[in-house]
């Protein structure tokens, strides 16, 4: 029951996600951000086997395509052209800054999905109650929205298609109208129920005191250790990308994709911190193997 | 000294004319289980979110509101003296599973580990949840997540509970173990309950005092038994539940009936002879507009058939009422029939011709569904303007006769608010407004009388009644018997995924045990066996009198 790496005290969870969401946004490199995307899909094959990610597949899918499409229809700057659609320059250097954003957005949200599963609402009120209770309301209900808003959607699309309005009708306009039309029927609906959650919340005490928590989440040794391992590969990768290591610059001119020996040293440690809840899996699913 | 006193209290919303509550002065004594009825939106919840500090609404307060004898405004700390159960099930859950959800107040309070450790484990046993602890909360079905709620208020060891309408949103088997819990809780550990709800078929028989509410004031208070003549006597009518109805309908003297035990002993004395009903009206067979076959359907491969081989239709002109426990697949059905749905295998005619060949503005013009949750059903932020929406998508442009369908269903002052400003059933008539303008032949409903006070649920069956005198052929799922027995024309019982049977009310409910009226349970064993008021009293009467 429950992976290793859940078990893990919640700052390291903690710190792993936050450190993950800042490396996908500053490391915008092809061969960086396909690994990434790689490692990201293995640790959620190992926290819930795929169902968050399948979940999202068309989210993922369509931001994806449509990051990769509309930055070269819009965007016409490069020295390298790949091909003219009419008179409409298509260049490698924005199709390459699409697909370096687009991967960066899909990562981020599915190290979100697997956060979402790792970090439940309680862990991270343990993390934040004991010195921001606002902050920590705040948060919560943030992460609780995530999955119940894609309920909701899911019942909002269902009750509009019996009136006949889809998302599948009409010309492109319509389609985004009513796709626009949803999302603020969602928005509203959820930050209407929100405040019931909110009331709940004060109805139960909270914020009047200082606060306990029912599991202690001790931070044992391997919790510090893992600390100071995320903490070290997080530095040197951030102290790489200072020296303008793992970034591939594009504008104003598109430098060699190929990595440099110090980008080399920078995407190890990136591999490593990374992959970091698939070894401690690996280590744990050893030792059992050793223990019996 | 009474536990709760309230002193000419008024309070007024931030920018509201009239107040919410209207110098109200009451008073609760310790150990008192008191229910507060009345239509919505006359002010019950404001009045329990003013007895708990914490969750008090914005807006200015004046009078006193004095609980265990010290003022309410200079009382922190309370949180722990008053439990508070709100109204939907779903929204008060902060935690994602059900154990963190219970130990969420007692962490809030400061308590330690081994404290929570007892406080639950007592808690657990009571409820009887112990394989729910590692559950995720949004699994549970309504009734057991509004029983944890109870659970996490409980924890706090409140000396008085707060429940703001809490079964409004369950089935009656879960409505049942809910107030059951609450009389056990009132009986055993003397808590001081209030409680504030529509269905007050079960709750008046619990009760030791209760209290209509209208426009933000008390009308009525006092002893259920007392009181009822009294309210049965004005023009609130239709919140007295059937059995003491029918005793004071029939002018009888002596105790006042509550509970079915009691109404049959009251019959038992009486002695009713039965006048002779006319001979039933000869079913005529009328067109299908809906018919199934086969139907079958589940949301995942891996999981059970919701439908099963299902075989239904619905004749032109009914009112067709389906029953049936939660889960037995009732909304599944209607959401197939309204096309939301595909089904996996089996077929569906909508006035003889398969579902698939029809076009979807066609498909939507011929069937309305309203959704359990109205509040999905609006997209624009007006009333009004979701009618203009649905007049341009269906190519209407007489605004006269929106305007009409407005006043037939009560609601043109509304036009301008907000949907999410309306009440229950206000908010139900507004969407049920933009689908009967596009002139459906047939309406889905799905539970539609959830939740709503008796006299809205009157409004309702007229509204129906009707739509249905048009032409119109309905189908609607509901847990509300009573309301089933009076207006439909045909019931189904519904049960793991097919219909079991199906009769008119007549022969429907006479076979069932449980699922009935509380009349038909007086008469139970009798020559005859009415079903609802009307048919008891029109056919039965009294030797005494």
């Amino acid at each position: 029951m429950g992976t290793r790496f859940a078990r893990f005290h919640p700052l390291v969870s903690f710190l792993f996600y936050a450190g993950s969401v800042m490396l996908l946004i500053l490391m915008l490199h092809p061969v960086f951000q396909v690994i990434s995307v790689f490692l990201i899909i293995g640790i959620n094959i190992i926290h819930d086997r795929l169902a968050g990610l399948r979940k999202w597949k068309y989210l993922l899918l369509v931001t994806f395509v449509l990051m990769v499409v509309l930055n070269p229809l819009f965007n016409e700057r490069g020295r390298h052209l790949l091909f003219m659609a009419g008179d409409h320059r298509i260049t490698l250097e924005a199709v390459l800054y699409g697909g370096m954003n687009a991967f960066s957005i899909i990562g981020i949200i599915a190290v979100f999905i697997s956060y979402n599963v790792i970090m439940t609402p309680n862990k991270v009120l343990f993390l934040f109650s004991k010195f921001l209770p606002q902050f920590a309301v705040l948060l919560m209900l943030t992460l609780r929205f995530i999955p119940l808003m894609s309920r909701r959607m899911e019942e909002i699309s269902l009750v509009q298609k019996s009136k006949g309005i889809m998302v599948t009708n009409g010309n492109w306009r319509t389609r985004v109208k009513t796709a626009f039309s949803y999302v603020q029927a969602l928005l509203t609906y959820s930050l209407e129920e929100a405040i019931q959650t909110a009331d709940s919340m004060k109805a139960r005490g909270y914020g009047t005191g200082p606060r306990t928590s029912y599991e202690f989440f001790r931070i044992r040794s391997k919790d510090s250790i893992a600390i100071v391992i995320l903490t070290l590969l997080l530095s040197i990768i951030i102290y790489g990308r200072s020296l303008g290591y793992g970034v591939l610059t594009i504008y104003p001119m598109m430098e060699d994709w190929r990595l440099a020996t110090w980008d080399t040293a920078v995407l190890i440690c990136y591999i490593l911190y990374l992959s970091f809840p698939i070894y401690v899996e690996a280590g744990e699913a050893f030792r059992w193997h050793l223990s019996n | 000294m009474a536990l709760i006193e309230l002193t000419d209290v008024t309070f007024t919303y931030p920018d509201s004319l009239q107040p919410a509550i209207t110098n109200l002065s009451l008073r609760i004594e310790k150990g008192q289980f008191v229910v507060l009825f009345g239509a919505s939106g006359s002010g019950k919840s404001t009045l329990l979110k003013l007895l708990k500090n914490e969750i008090r609404p914005h807006g200015t307060l004046t009078g006193n509101i004095v609980i265990n004898g010290s003022p309410i405004q200079d009382s922190s700390g309370l949180s722990q003296e008053i439990g508070f159960v709100f109204q939907d099930p779903e929204n008060q859950i902060v935690a994602d599973d059900v154990l963190h959800e219970l130990v969420f107040g007692l962490e809030n309070i400061g308590l330690t580990t081994n404290e929570m450790r007892n406080r639950v484990a007592e808690m657990v046993h009571f409820f009887g949840a112990d394989d729910l602890l590692r559950r995720k909360s949004h699994e549970l079905s309504g009734g057991k997540k509004q029983q944890i709620n109870l659970a996490s208020a409980l924890l706090m060891q409140p000396n008085i509970l707060l429940l703001d309408e809490p079964t409004s949103q369950l089935d009656p088997v879960s409505t049942r173990e809910l107030l059951d819990m609450l009389k056990r809780l009132n009986e055993e550990f003397g808590m001081t309950i209030v409680l504030a709800e529509h269905r007050l078929e079960e709750v008046f028989t619990l009760a030791d005092t209760i209290i209509m509410m209208e426009k933000g004031e008390v009308l009525i208070a006092g002893e259920p038994r007392q009181v009822l003549p009294q309210i049965w006597n004005s023009k609130n009518r239709a919140y007295v539940p059937g059995i003491p109805s029918l005793f004071l309908k029939m002018h009888e003297k002596g105790l006042l009936p509550l509970t079915v035990k009691e109404g049959r002993n009251w019959i038992a004395t009486i002695k009713p002879t039965f006048l002779a009903t006319e001979t039933e009206k000869q079913q005529q067979q009328s067109k299908n507009v809906i018919k199934t076959k086969g139907l079958s359907f589940r949301y995942e491969k891996s999981r059970e058939f919701v439908l099963d081989e299902l075989d239904f239709a619905l004749n032109k002109g009914e009112f067709y009422a389906l029953l049936g426990g939660n889960g037995s697949g009732k909304s599944t059905l209607i959401k197939a029939l309204a096309g939301l749905v595909k089904s996996e295998q089996g077929k569906i005619w909508i006035d003889d011709k398969p579902i698939k060949s029809y076009k979807n503005n066609d498909f939507t013009k011929y069937i309305g569904y309203l959704p359990q949750n109205p509040k999905l059903f609006f997209l624009q932020d007006t009333v009004e303007r979701e009618l203009h929406a649905t007049m341009e998508q269906f190519g209407l442009t007489d605004w006269t006769e929106t305007e009409a369908l407005l006043e037939e269903l009560g609601i043109v002052h509304l036009k301008t608010n907000h949907p999410y400003d309306l009440s229950g059933g206000e908010i139900q008539k507004a969407a049920l407004a933009c689908v009967l303008l596009r002139k459906p032949k047939v309406l889905l409903l799905d539970e539609p009388t959830k939740g709503l006070d008796p006299i809205s649920k009157k409004n309702l069956a007229n509204i129906l009644l009707s739509v249905k005198s048009n032409g119109v052929s309905i189908l609607m799922s509901t847990h509300d018997v009573e309301f089933a027995a009076q207006h439909a024309t045909k019931c189904g019982m519904m049960f793991q995924g097919k219909i079991t049977s199906e009769d008119n009310p007549e022969r429907f409910f006479n076979g069932n045990f449980f699922y009935t009226t509380m009349i038909q349970r007086i008469f139970r064993g009798q020559a005859m066996m009415p079903l609802t008021l009307e048919e008891a009293a029109h056919s039965c009467v009294s030797t005494i009198s």
